[in-house]
């Protein structure tokens, strides 16, 4: 974990408000792994303070790349940032997905909740089969679907919420058939609470191993400010950035 | 070349700088960014006796230049914290102080007697001050009366250095100030965060679960230094102070208003290296301002 100056090579702008950024930040990069994210100055200024979190999309030293949705004022100013720009990463921050060698391993991607289990797929997917489901508002806001095509041993399933592209609907409307045809022994997941929450439901009676990466407010990005709690079964808190993002979905106390 | 140290009567810090309690974790944290030694101390997260989870989310409200917190002291409990201490000062040799706190007077003296019998341990500071603790932010250093009791109850049973945290929330902070001195207080650190208050507009309701929060960061600076140089006017104890400090101007403005050290709060959270730029800038603004030593500026405010 370090803090780095990091510089921008290229900043894409996406539809859907979307964003892609290829950044060199040659230590945070070397260390990186699937389900690890950063924290970004996105302001030199006072205002706003603190940083903002990101998942990592791919490492490939000594690169690093974002992928993001303009959501509020710190998302808006990292977006006007271009090639040349520098900008501090504290990273690599939080846990990783399990490995799982061996099993058959289903991930389930909602939205921008691609960007770490698209990392993970791409360490992964070259010597472990994997099946994913991307699903999201339109075909418009699916954009890592043709690296993900390319990736081998990768089966992905799609959906739409339009049906502009793949199956329509949420794609938890698609799980249970995939899982009655697949029998996956274990999930990685990450995408809005909501499908989060529904997955949690939908898993219960336990029949695989699950597992789903979280997103928080937080302040510091490495466990000292204890902003980004969230409330698991026992009625304790745990901090998202430092004993997260990844944890087993049962182990969350998820919104009914 | 300046010099930094800081004689605090009971205590020399190598320099003026302080990493603040809530802000620095438990001073294992930062080992990645940067050598511990090289703070004039560190203050660990503010302790009760027992584990506590802290208060539900949302706990963090960013504001311009600032931000609002409602984290509510979750910590591992005096137990557990007594072993983060051994483990830490193998680590360092950087003066250790232990925030202490508790729902009651007599949760406060337990707390306080279990590490001021603690050999590495340098000093306590007694958090009287927490807004976060009980609903609408009410606290002990809000009243002179009951500062005055809690700090001689304190007193009376340890050793140690004692520091008294005060609030910007009392009415008279002066004297607060003044009834923790009188009480046999060491030092006065000043300030905790100010009370403020976020709403949801579409809900129609406040952010936070306790209703207000506590605001912190570099907007609090001019509202804080003030606080600083009222109670320094007042008081013979060493005035330790705290809010918005994000550079070594802003170390010298404290001193300059009587401060005797400084802590940094806020400013660790996004940039946890900020103790060593700080430090050094200050050494490069005494030298540009041909400053030996703090001490020549130290309450030499012409006002």
């Amino acid at each position: 974990m370090q803090d780095e100056r990091g510089r921008i090579v290229e900043a894409r702008s996406l539809s859907g408000n979307y964003y892609l950024l290829k950044i060199t930040a040659p230590q945070i990069a070397a260390q990186a792994k699937p389900g690890n994210f950063v924290m970004v100055r996105v302001s030199s200024s006072l205002d706003p303070l603190l940083r903002r979190p990101f998942g990592i999309l791919q490492s490939r030293p000594p690169h690093i790349w974002l992928y993001y949705q303009v959501r509020g004022r710190g998302t808006r100013l990292l977006s006007e940032l271009g090639s040349g720009d520098g900008l501090d990463i504290l990273g690599p921050l939080g846990n990783t997905f399990p490995e799982l060698p061996g099993k058959k391993v289903l991930l389930i991607a909602g939205g921008r909740g691609i960007v770490p289990l698209f990392h993970h797929a791409q360490v992964h997917a070259a010597h472990q089969p994997l099946l994913l489901l991307y699903g999201g508002r339109s075909a418009a806001e699916l954009h890592l679907l043709q690296e993900i095509q390319t990736m081998p041993l990768l089966q992905s399933y799609i959906f739409s919420e339009d049906g502009s592209i793949g199956q329509k609907g949420l794609l938890t409307s698609g799980l249970e058939k995939i899982i009655a045809e697949q029998r996956p022994q274990a999930t990685l997941s990450c995408g809005p609470e909501a499908m989060l929450a529904r997955l949690a439901q939908m898993f219960k009676p336990k029949k695989t191993e699950n597992y789903a990466s979280l997103e928080a407010l937080m302040g510091c990005g490495f466990g000292v400010c204890h902003s980004c709690a969230v409330k698991v079964v026992d009625n304790s808190y745990r901090r998202v950035c430092d004993e997260g993002p990844v944890f087993p979905l049962e182990e969350i106390r998820w919104p009914s | 070349m300046a010099e930094l140290s800081v004689d605090l009567g009971f205590l020399t810090l190598k320099n003026p700088v302080i990493t603040a309690s809530g802000t620095f974790g438990y001073g294992e944290e930062f080992l990645p960014f940067f050598n511990l030694d090289i703070l004039g101390a560190l203050v660990l997260k503010g302790i009760f006796k027992k584990p506590r989870p802290g208060n539900p989310p949302p706990r963090l409200y960013e504001t311009p230049a600032g931000l609002l917190n409602s984290i509510g002291l979750a910590g591992p409990g005096s137990k557990k914290l007594q072993e983060i201490i051994l483990r830490l000062s193998a680590k360092t040799s950087t003066p250790i102080i232990v925030n202490v706190c508790g729902e009651d007077d007599k949760e406060f003296g337990e707390v306080a007697e279990t590490f001021s019998a603690m050999n590495e341990v340098a000093m306590l500071e007694l958090n009287i001050s927490c807004p976060n603790v009980k609903k609408g932010g009410a606290c002990p250093a809000q009243d002179k009366k009951h500062t005055f009791r809690l700090v001689r109850q304190v007193r009376k049973k340890i050793s140690k250095p004692l520091i008294v945290k005060l609030s910007p929330n009392a009415a008279d902070i002066v004297a607060v100030a003044l009834a923790a001195e009188e009480a046999g207080a060491d030092a006065i650190s000043l300030v905790n965060t100010f009370l403020g208050l976020a709403v949801d507009l579409e809900k129609r309701k406040p952010v936070f679960a306790n209703t207000f929060a506590g605001l912190s960061g570099p907007a609090i600076k001019p509202l804080a230094l003030k606080l600083v140089w009222e109670v320094c006017r007042q008081v013979r104890i060493p005035v330790i102070g705290i809010g918005g400090i994000t550079s070594g101007r802003d170390v010298l403005d404290y001193v300059l208003v009587g401060a005797s050290a400084v802590q940094i709060g806020t400013v660790n959270f996004y940039e946890p290296a900020a103790a060593v730029r700080i430090i050094g800038e200050i050494e490069v603004e005494m030298d540009k301002l041909k400053i030996k030593d703090l001490s020549e500026i130290r309450g030499k405010l012409r006002a």
